[in-house]
């Protein structure tokens, strides 16, 4: 599903954010990314997304080379895809059901369908009640979830989420938690990178571990320990 | 796509409102333009008319030898009556011609002193009224032909000072039409700059959730179209009542000047000011969407 092949990449300051890191995802995977700040995490999840390219190696997705794809192609990569990062990233001025819809207006989804399909992934969230909502009525959680109703709205085959918990408590935390486990079993790929070790301990997924751009661990059913 | 078109359609009206100052001074920045453009082709077509009714009005002197037979001179005129030209040609014989001198001369006891009651120097004429519908060169060339035509005269003067100045104004509308739409466009870029960074954060989300590029530009471009298309009537509006106004002090200031421009002619300025607003709208817009991929996470 996702492969990266000696992939290095060194940002225009000299700074090398990854180096030489080789990793294979496959269809249906939960692979957990630990390490500490300025390990190259955010660099890993941008290049799967082209919104980096690397100065080496390859990154293939679903068999496809998108190191070589045209700048044009890159929507169309990003539809398969649901990205949840930290800070929500949210449209103040729209409603959480109109936030829900961006991803499927941007495919020209008709009228009909977007209704039954926010729906469905606000449901699946447990926020078809908040629909209404703008997202400054809306708490932290509450906007993380609006985030992966989003997310979700398209049927991705692959969820990308930097630090979906990063700013919220841990029982709102372990909900998040539940949701993304709950999609994953309905067969999306899920790579997510954290620093939240009762979690990353507590479900005993793939742990890949990155120290200084390099992959010093991946365990199946690891911990968060990577000293 | 009528679910996309009528989003963009949407999202394009919203923003307009939301960003009331910026649309204000897009739309007040195209209507002051094409009203200044307005205004330079405006008196351009004017003076044009102006140039042209000088033209059919003309009355054409023919000065003949001054010892052509007078059968020669009526053959003469019966030959000009016939071209298409000419609506009527008037022979004024010498003495007839003297009569009229002494009559309009205030130096009229010079002038006797000067003539004998027997030598008259003047040559016959042939008066020549045009017909409306036909410009004044072909018709000189086919005179400047004739024989014994020897000279032809039609206030040349006046005319060519018409003709430079109308000239002149085309050119001043050129240069104008070109300085003042790329202030104008420059003026349309910034404010849609300015636009897209307050909306970067939403670009930004576009694009992370799949939106092409051409998804994000629509709904500018439709702001584009709507700014020109509001800028434009503005200026149209303006422009035809200030018209009325300075023809009517014109109409009493210079008597001779009353010449309108025809509703047909507004119409088709108004045409060309609402095409030069669209295009102004949307080719700022354009031009300031064109480093889409500039927005990233990163930019943020």
């Amino acid at each position: 599903m996702i492969e990266l092949q000696n992939v290095t990449k060194i940002y225009p300051n000299g700074v090398r954010a990854l180096n030489n890191v080789s990793l294979s995802v496959p269809r249906g995977d939960f692979v957990f990314l630990v390490g500490p700040s300025g390990a190259g995490k955010s660099t890993f999840l941008r290049l799967l997304f082209r919104e980096e390219l690397p100065t080496e190696g390859h990154v293939l997705v679903d068999g496809k080379d998108i190191t070589e794809m045209s700048d044009s192609r890159v929507p169309f990569l990003r539809r398969n895809m649901g990205i949840v990062l930290q800070d929500f990233q949210l449209l103040q001025r729209r409603t959480v059901s109109e936030n829900v819809a961006f991803g499927l207006r941007v495919l020209g989804t008709p009228d009909n369908v977007i209704q039954a399909r926010v729906q469905e992934a606000l449901e699946q969230v447990g926020l078809s009640h908040k629909r209404r909502m703008f997202p400054d009525e809306l708490s932290g959680g509450e906007q993380q979830r609006v985030c992966i109703a989003r997310a979700l709205v398209n049927n991705p085959l692959i969820l990308i989420t930097d630090e979906p918990t990063g700013n919220l408590d841990p029982m709102i935390s372990f909900e998040i938690m539940q949701l993304f486990l709950e999609i994953n079993t309905r067969g999306t790929t899920i790579i997510m990178a954290t620093h939240n070790h009762n979690l990353v301990n507590k479900l005993r997924k793939r742990v890949v571990a990155l120290v200084e751009g390099r992959i010093i661990k991946d365990e199946p059913g690891g911990t968060y320990a990577y000293e | 796509m009528l679910s996309s078109l009528s989003f963009f359609f949407t999202e394009a009206v919203t923003n307009c409102r939301r960003a009331g100052m910026m649309t204000f001074v897009t739309v007040s920045t195209i209507a002051v333009t094409l009203l200044l453009m307005g205004t330079f082709l405006l008196a351009a077509v004017t003076t044009e008319g102006f140039l042209h009714r000088l033209q059919q009005e003309a009355l054409v002197t023919a000065f003949l030898s001054p010892a052509t037979p007078r059968d020669q001179v009526n053959a003469l005129k019966l030959r000009l009556t016939q071209l298409d030209e000419v609506e009527q040609a008037e022979i004024v014989w010498p003495e007839a011609a003297m009569q009229e001198l002494f009559t309009d001369s205030s130096d009229r006891e010079l002038l006797q002193l000067g003539l004998g009651s027997e030598s008259n120097p003047l040559p016959p004429t042939i008066r020549i009224k045009m017909r409306g519908s036909h410009d004044l060169q072909p018709l000189l060339a086919k005179l400047k032909g004739l024989s014994p035509i020897e000279s032809v005269s039609y206030g040349e003067e006046a005319y060519r000072q018409f003709q430079g100045l109308s000239e002149l104004l085309w050119l001043g509308s050129l240069l104008v039409i070109i300085l003042l739409g790329l202030a104008s466009l420059f003026i349309v870029y910034n404010t849609v700059r300015l636009t897209l960074y307050m909306r970067r954060e939403e670009i930004i989300i576009m694009k992370l959730v799949g939106a092409t590029n051409w998804f994000i530009r629509w709904p500018f471009v439709i702001e584009g179209f709507i700014q020109g298309i509001a800028g434009s009537l503005l200026a149209a509006v303006l422009l035809m009542l200030s018209y009325k106004f300075i023809l009517a002090r014109l109409a009493v200031l210079v008597p001779f000047f009353a010449i309108q421009v025809g509703f047909a002619h507004l119409l088709k300025l108004s045409v060309k000011l609402l095409m030069m607003g669209v295009v102004l709208g949307i080719s700022g817009s354009l031009l300031s969407l064109r480093d889409l991929n500039s927005f990233s996470r990163e930019s943020s």
